[in-house]
C-alpha cells in the first residue's frame, strides 16, 4: 500500500509541476506568455513615459562613401560581428500575410518585410540566404531588438517617438494606414460606427492603443499575433479586425466573407528596428534602403508582394536629421 | 421467540424491560441457564453466518468494482491524457513537415482522437453521474469536439494554401494544453483516489473484525459451555458440542485463510500492479510531454524558450534513477525490467538526437532542425519508445487483473458456506444442550 500512495504522490507531483511550466501557447504563436484569455475592454497599457515630440520618420544619415564590398565589412563595425557569425538574425512575426507568413506549401516564412531582411543579409554577405529568421512577440518587438536577441526588427513596425526612445529606426520603407475590416453583411463605414462593438488586433501593435482612441468607444480585444483575430473573427468571437491596411488586406484575401472599410484613419510608417549600441549599423541598413529605392529593387519587391492591390506607388523618400 | 429476544441488545422501553426480567430470570433455574445458553450459542452462530455472507459479499463487491470499474477507469483516463497529449504533438509535427500533411501523421492523429473518444464514452460509463469526474468527462466530451473542428478547420485551409490555418491549428493547441489536458489531468487524479479507496472497499475491513470476533465469542462461548456442562453432568464430552466447536474451528480457520489471501493478492494487485502501472503511465505521459515541446518549440521558431526549459525538466525526471522511468523492475518481473531498461536507453537516445536538433536551430539551421526533429531515424526511436513503454503498461496491466481475480476467488465460497457453516454450528449446538433440557422434562 506504502509503495501505491509514494507512487501516486510522486507522480502528481510531477505533473503538476510540469502542468506549472508548459506554457499557454499554441505551437505556433509567438509567445509562451501570451494571456489565455482576451484581454477584453482592457485599455492598452499607457506609455511608460511621455515620449517627447520628435520626427518619427527622420533617421541617421548613411555614411559617405557608399557601402562597404558584401562579405568586406569594415573593422569593428557590428555588421562585421553579423559577417563572422555567417548570419544576420531578423525578428519578425510568422503570421503576417504578405508581410511575414509562413507559406503553408513550403513551410518557409516570407513576405514583404523578409524580403528586406534579406536584402540587408545580401548586402553583408553577397548571399540573401544567410538570414535565421527568429519569430517574435508583437509585443517583444522593441525589447528583441534593444537587447541584441535579434540583429534588426522587421515586422510591419510602425517608427513612432515612443518607441524611439529605446531602439534606433531606419528610413521609413513602406507607408502604411490603418483600417478596420468587418462581415460582408455589416453596415459599418468607418471605425466610429463599431462603438460598443469588439475590434481585435495585437497585443503590444500601435493598431490597439488607436481603436482604444476612437471616440465612440469599441472594445478593443487584444490577441497576441494577428493571426488569431482572424480566427476570433472567423468563429464570431469579435465584431472586427483593425490593423494597418495592408495586413488586413492579406486577411481579406483569405476570408471571402470580410470585407474592408473606410479610409486611413492613421499613418503606420514601417521602418526596421536596431539597437541603439549599433548607430554604424542603422546607417549601413539606410544606406542599403537608399540602393534599393534608386535601383527598383524595392519597387520589384512591392510589385511581388503588393501587387494586386494596384501598381507600385513610389518608394517612401528617406529623412535624416542625425 | 424468547430465545430470538435474548439475542437482541435490549432497546430501554417499559415492556421490554419486563421481557428482559423474565428472561433474566431464566438464569435461576437450571432448565432455564439451559435455554439461556442454547440461545446465545444459536444468536452469536446465525450472528457469525450472516456477517460471514455480509463481509464475503461486500469484499467482492469491493474486489469487483475494483477491477471492473475503478482500475479500468483509471487506465481510460491515462489513454484519454495520452491520446490528448499526442494528438498535440502530431498536429505540431505534421504543422513542421510544411506542404501537406504526412499521412503517417494523419492516421497517427485520428487514431489519437479515435482512442480518447472511445475512452471516453467507457470512463463516462464508469463515473458517477455527479461529482468532478463526471464534470471532467462531460467538459472533455465537448472540448474535444471543439478540438477536432478547429483542427478540421485548419487542415481545410491548410490545404487551400491559406496561412490562416496555422492560426487555426494554434488555436486547438492552446485549447488542448490549456484547457484539455488539465481535465483529463483531473480525471486521472480522481480515477487514482478512486482506486485507492477501492483497495480500502474491497478489503472490507469492518465487516471483516466484525466477523472474526463474533467466530471467536462463539468458539469461547462454546468452550465455557462445554465446561459447564461437564461441571455439572457427568459426562465428560458432549458431541454435538464438540462437533459445533470443530465445525467453527473449521469455520474461523477457512475465513482467515481466505481473507489472508485476499488481502495478499490485493497488496500484490497494489505494489506491483497498481503502483508500477502509475508511474509507467508517468513515463509515457512526459515521453510525450517531451516530444510535444520539441515540436512546439521549433514551430514557434523563437529559439530555445520555455517549452525547451519543460524538456530539459522533464528528462531529468526520466533520466532520475529511482524516477517513473528508470526504476527497480526487473525485481517485479524480469520481462518488464528488459522493456524499462530498453525504453530508458531509447530515451536517452532520442535526448541525445533532441541536444542535435536544438543545436542546429540555434545555430540558424532552422531547416536542419526540423528535418532532423521529424526525420525518420528521429521518429523509429521514438515509436520504440512509445511501444515499448505501451508494452510494460499491458504487462502490469495483466498482472493486475490476474491478481484481482484471484483475490476475489475464495470470497464466493464464504458467502455461501460461511452461512451453511454457522447452520451447522446452530444445529449441533442447539442438538446438544436440547438433549440436557429433556433431562428437565
Amino acid at each position: 500500500m506504502r509503495i501505491r500512495a509514494v507512487l501516486a504522490v510522486a507522480a502528481l507531483a510531477a505533473t503538476t509541476a510540469l502542468a506549472a511550466c508548459s506554457g499557454d501557447t499554441g505551437p505556433l504563436s509567438t509567445t509562451a506568455t501570451q494571456p489565455r484569455t482576451d484581454a477584453v475592454g482592457q485599455a492598452p497599457p499607457a506609455a511608460k513615459k511621455a515620449a517627447p515630440a520628435c520626427n518619427p520618420r527622420a533617421s541617421l544619415r548613411p555614411e559617405p562613401g557608399g557601402l562597404p564590398s558584401p562579405g568586406d565589412m569594415p573593422a569593428g563595425s557590428y555588421m562585421r560581428t553579423i559577417q563572422e557569425r555567417g548570419r544576420l538574425v531578423l525578428g519578425t512575426s510568422q503570421d503576417t500575410l504578405l508581410f511575414s507568413s509562413r507559406n503553408p506549401f513550403t513551410g518557409q516564412i516570407e513576405g514583404f518585410d523578409v524580403d528586406m531582411g534579406r536584402q540587408i543579409a545580401e548586402a553583408i554577405f553577397g548571399d540573401p540566404g544567410k538570414l535565421q529568421i527568429k519569430v517574435i512577440a508583437y509585443d517583444k518587438r522593441v525589447s528583441s531588438a534593444a537587447d541584441g536577441s535579434v540583429d534588426i526588427v522587421a515586422d510591419t513596425m510602425t517608427a513612432n517617438c515612443e518607441r524611439w526612445q529605446d531602439v534606433l529606426f531606419s528610413s521609413i520603407y513602406y507607408e502604411a494606414g490603418q483600417k478596420v475590416l468587418v462581415s460582408k453583411t455589416s453596415t459599418a463605414k468607418s471605425i466610429e460606427d463599431l462603438g460598443g462593438k469588439k475590434v481585435c488586433s495585437a497585443a503590444g501593435s500601435t493598431s490597439i492603443e488607436n481603436v482604444a482612441k476612437v471616440k465612440t468607444k469599441p472594445i478593443p480585444v487584444a490577441k497576441a499575433v494577428f493571426g488569431d483575430c482572424l480566427v476570433a473573427f472567423q468563429r464570431n468571437e469579435v465584431d472586427g479586425i483593425s490593423t494597418d491596411d495592408t495586413i488586413l488586406a492579406g486577411m481579406a484575401a483569405q476570408d471571402p466573407y470580410a470585407k474592408v472599410i473606410g479610409d486611413r484613419f492613421t499613418d503606420e510608417p514601417y521602418a526596421m528596428a536596431i539597437s541603439k549600441e549599433h548607430p554604424e549599423f542603422a546607417r549601413f541598413v539606410n544606406a542599403v534602403l537608399e540602393r534599393n529605392r534608386a535601383d527598383g529593387t524595392w519597387k520589384k519587391t512591392y510589385e511581388r508582394w503588393l501587387g494586386d492591390f494596384g501598381a507600385a506607388p513610389s518608394p517612401p523618400k528617406a529623412q535624416y536629421d542625425k | 421467540m424468547t430465545t430470538a429476544l435474548a439475542a437482541r441488545p435490549a432497546p430501554g422501553t417499559q415492556r421490554n424491560a419486563g421481557v428482559l426480567r423474565r428472561v433474566g430470570g431464566l438464569r435461576h433455574t437450571s432448565p432455564g441457564r439451559l435455554q439461556l445458553l442454547i440461545a446465545l450459542l444459536v444468536g452469536l452462530g446465525l450472528l457469525s453466518g450472516l456477517l460471514a455472507g455480509v463481509t464475503g459479499s461486500s469484499a467482492r463487491a469491493g474486489t469487483d468494482d475494483l477491477g471492473d470499474r475503478a482500475q479500468p477507469l483509471l487506465v481510460e483516463s491515462e489513454a484519454i491524457y495520452a491520446a490528448l497529449a499526442d494528438a498535440d504533438t502530431t498536429a505540431a509535427q505534421a504543422f513542421l513537415a510544411g506542404g501537406l500533411e504526412p499521412v503517417a501523421l494523419t492516421r497517427r492523429y485520428d487514431a489519437d482522437l479515435e482512442r480518447a473518444t472511445t475512452a471516453l464514452t467507457s470512463a463516462a460509463r464508469r463515473t458517477p453521474a455527479d461529482g468532478r469526474a463526471a464534470e471532467a468527462v462531460r467538459t472533455l466530451s465537448a472540448g474535444v469536439a471543439q478540438y477536432s473542428a478547429l483542427v478540421a478547420t485548419a487542415r481545410a485551409n491548410n490545404r487551400q494554401g491559406l496561412p490562416v490555418g496555422v492560426s487555426y491549428l494554434s488555436e486547438a493547441s492552446r485549447l488542448n494544453r490549456d484547457t484539455l489536458q488539465p481535465q483529463a489531468r483531473e480525471l486521472f487524479r480522481g480515477a487514482q483516489n478512486e482506486v485507492e479507496d477501492g483497495y480500502s472497499a474491497a478489503g472490507a475491513a469492518g465487516w471483516m473484525a466484525l466477523l472474526l470476533l463474533s467466530l471467536l465469542a462463539l468458539l469461547i462461548a462454546l468452550v465455557l459451555t462445554q465446561r459447564y456442562l461437564s461441571r455439572r453432568t457427568n459426562r465428560t464430552f458432549n458431541v454435538p458440542l464438540l462437533a459445533a466447536t470443530a465445525l467453527t474451528l473449521v469455520f474461523t480457520i477457512g475465513t482467515i485463510a481466505i481473507l489472508a489471501v485476499q488481502q495478499a493478492h490485493l497488496d500484490r494487485a497494489a505494489g506491483q500492479g497498481s503502483g508500477p502501472m502509475a508511474s509507467i503511465s508517468e513515463s509515457r505521459l512526459l515521453t510525450l510531454q517531451a516530444r510535444g515541446d520539441e515540436a512546439l518549440t521549433l514551430a514557434a521558431r523563437a529559439g530555445s524558450g520555455p517549452y525547451e526549459e519543460d524538456f530539459a525538466t522533464v528528462q531529468a525526471r526520466l533520466t532520475q534513477s529511482g524516477g517513473p522511468m528508470v526504476n527497480q523492475y526487473g525485481a517485479l518481473d524480469s520481462q518488464l525490467g528488459r522493456t524499462m531498461d530498453r525504453a530508458a536507453k531509447q530515451f536517452r537516445q532520442y535526448a541525445t538526437i533532441h541536444k542535435d536538433v536544438r543545436a542546429l536551430d540555434d545555430n540558424g539551421e532552422y531547416d536542419k532542425a526540423v528535418a532532423l526533429a521529424i526525420g525518420p531515424e528521429t521518429s523509429k526511436v521514438f515509436d520504440e519508445l512509445r511501444s515499448d513503454l505501451d508494452a510494460a503498461l499491458e504487462n502490469r496491466k495483466a498482472f493486475f487483473t490476474a491478481e484481482i481475480e484471484s483475490a476475489g476467488s475464495g470470497l464466493g465460497l464464504l458467502t455461501v458456506l460461511g452461512p451453511l457453516l454457522a447452520l451447522g454450528v446452530c444445529a449441533f449446538a442447539y442438538a446438544g444442550l436440547r438433549a440436557r433440557l429433556e433431562e428437565y422434562r
